[in-house]
């Protein structure tokens, strides 16, 4: 990754129009390209691991089978595939809640209340590591270091030995990115509230 | 107004620095660059937390396997509707009818020659658009061919009374029911399920027919059985079988509610 040059923009991409059209070749570039964020979407959330296989399967075929439902201007193919995972383990994440609450009456044993991610806040976090993936290596390189070694711009420059300014600049943009992306694709409020109604 | 740099709005959003007494002021006053900060803090935020996302695990290859054998046996039953509208436009092929008056071939949204015509689909979801793209096909070659286009009209006369079996499903027994209980589902073309059962347990109640979509577990109930061991159910004429492809009979008692009791007697999944 590194050996690449800096892209302005990255490469044309038609999995979403292939994958819309019926070709079966992309239904499997989406499953290996994004299987694994579902994947992580539901075993985040679903304590049973064939559960969540399970739901994982169950969005790919629901998205297949309705892929004419997807509007690739409204968002991208992982944020609408995040989408009805996230319908879909809330679905099982009821029916799981029906059948304690039945086996709890029996045995009137109350378990704690187990804390449980918000599926919104998983789906957000997906779609913002699948956008930094996308950055220009420059721009995702320094967020990175700001991110999850929490060092400060001059702290970056110091390390990358690369110019204040220019850290200043590929922060920024890359924040503007994964602000934009997160406006389309997040699952916070208004930014899936249209037209995300269709495949379950 | 002198808003807030973007650059400086994204410093204060990483926490580089704290908002000094002018910006704060400005902050205040102005939404535009308080909901710009706010956005960018919870950005900030996520991209934190996705340490480790770019990194997954791979998902195991039976779940791959798993999709593709649901969407093989969703894509081998084809909706009552469509195999309707193909149907009648097979028919036009065979039959054209002069007097009908040209309609523009890429409008098949007519579920074809139901009782009295009808039983018009409007549901239009998932890859039923591809089904009614299909059936275009269809008739735009029935075009080709008698040069006049009667096809897709609802006032088609009743079709022939053949009982082509669209799909069909074995039933086993389900659960605890003795394994000696079993029959059959077929789906005929004139829009009915015809059902066998065999050896199936006493129940103090009676015998209910549902059909069920297994990737969600949505179900309807089409009716009931009686004493007999065959019975003809009318299914309705736009039901999406690629979706409701489980046959389940179900025991269910006279309790007033009419919820599938989760007794399941028989199962079986159509193919076509």
């Amino acid at each position: 990754m590194t050996a690449l040059p800096q892209q302005p923009d990255p490469p044309v991409d038609d999995l979403a129009p292939r994958f819309r059209s019926g070709d079966e070749v992309a239904l499997r570039e989406a499953y290996d390209r994004y299987g694994r964020a579902v994947l992580h979407l539901a075993t985040s959330m679903l304590a049973n691991r064939a559960d969540a296989e399970d739901v994982t399967q169950a969005t790919f075929v629901a998205a297949w089978l309705g892929r004419d439902t997807f509007d690739p201007a409204k968002g991208s193919l992982i944020g609408w595939l995040l989408g009805i995972g996230r319908r879909k383990v809330i679905d099982r994440m009821r029916a799981t809640a029906r059948e304690t609450r039945v086996v709890e009456t029996v045995r009137q044993l109350p378990e704690p209340a187990q804390s449980t991610p918000d599926p919104d806040r998983v789906v957000d976090r997906l779609v913002i590591a699948d956008e930094l993936a996308r950055l220009p290596d420059d721009q995702r390189r320094m967020l990175e270091l700001a991110f999850y070694d929490d060092l400060t711009h001059q702290q970056i420059a110091t390390v990358t030995g690369v110019p204040l300014g220019t850290v200043k600049s590929h922060i920024r943009r890359g924040m503007a990115s994964l602000k934009r992306r997160w406006e389309v694709d997040g699952a916070a409020p208004g930014a899936r509230a249209a037209g995300f109604s269709g495949a379950r | 107004m002198q808003h807030l740099e973007h650059e400086r709005l994204v410093f204060l959003a990483l926490g580089e620095s704290d908002a000094d007494n002018g910006e704060s002021t400005h902050l205040d006053t102005c939404a535009h660059c308080r909901a710009e900060l706010t956005a960018l803090r919870q950005v900030a935020g996520l991209g934190v937390e996705t340490q480790g996302l770019g990194d997954l695990p791979d998902p195991p290859e039976h779940i791959w396997r798993g999709i593709t054998a649901e969407i093989r046996a969703a894509e081998a039953v084809p909706s009552l509707t469509e195999a309707r509208r193909q149907q009648a436009a097979e028919q036009a092929t065979i039959g054209q009818r002069p007097g009908g008056s040209p309609t523009a071939p890429a409008a098949p949204d007519v579920a074809g020659p139901g009782p009295g015509g009808r039983s018009r689909s409007r549901r239009r979801a998932g890859w039923s658009r591809w089904a009614a793209t299909a059936v275009t096909a269809v008739a735009a070659a029935a075009i080709g061919v008698v040069g006049t286009v009667s096809v897709l009209r609802p006032d088609e006369p009743a079709p022939a009374p053949t009982p082509a079996v669209l799909a069909s499903a074995p039933l086993a027994a389900f659960g605890s029911t003795p394994k000696s209980a079993q029959g059959d589902a077929r789906v005929l073309q004139s829009g009915q399920l015809h059902l066998h059962v065999a050896n199936l347990p006493r129940v103090p109640g009676y015998y209910e027919v549902w059909l069920i979509n297994p990737t969600n577990m949505e179900m309807f109930s089409i009716g009931t059985l009686g004493v007999d061991s065959d019975a003809l159910l009318p299914l309705p004429p736009n039901v999406d079988l690629k979706s409701y492809s489980v046959v389940d009979v179900s025991a269910e008692k006279y309790d007033n509610n009419t919820r599938h009791s989760g007794d399941s007697l028989l199962r079986g999944t159509l193919t076509g």
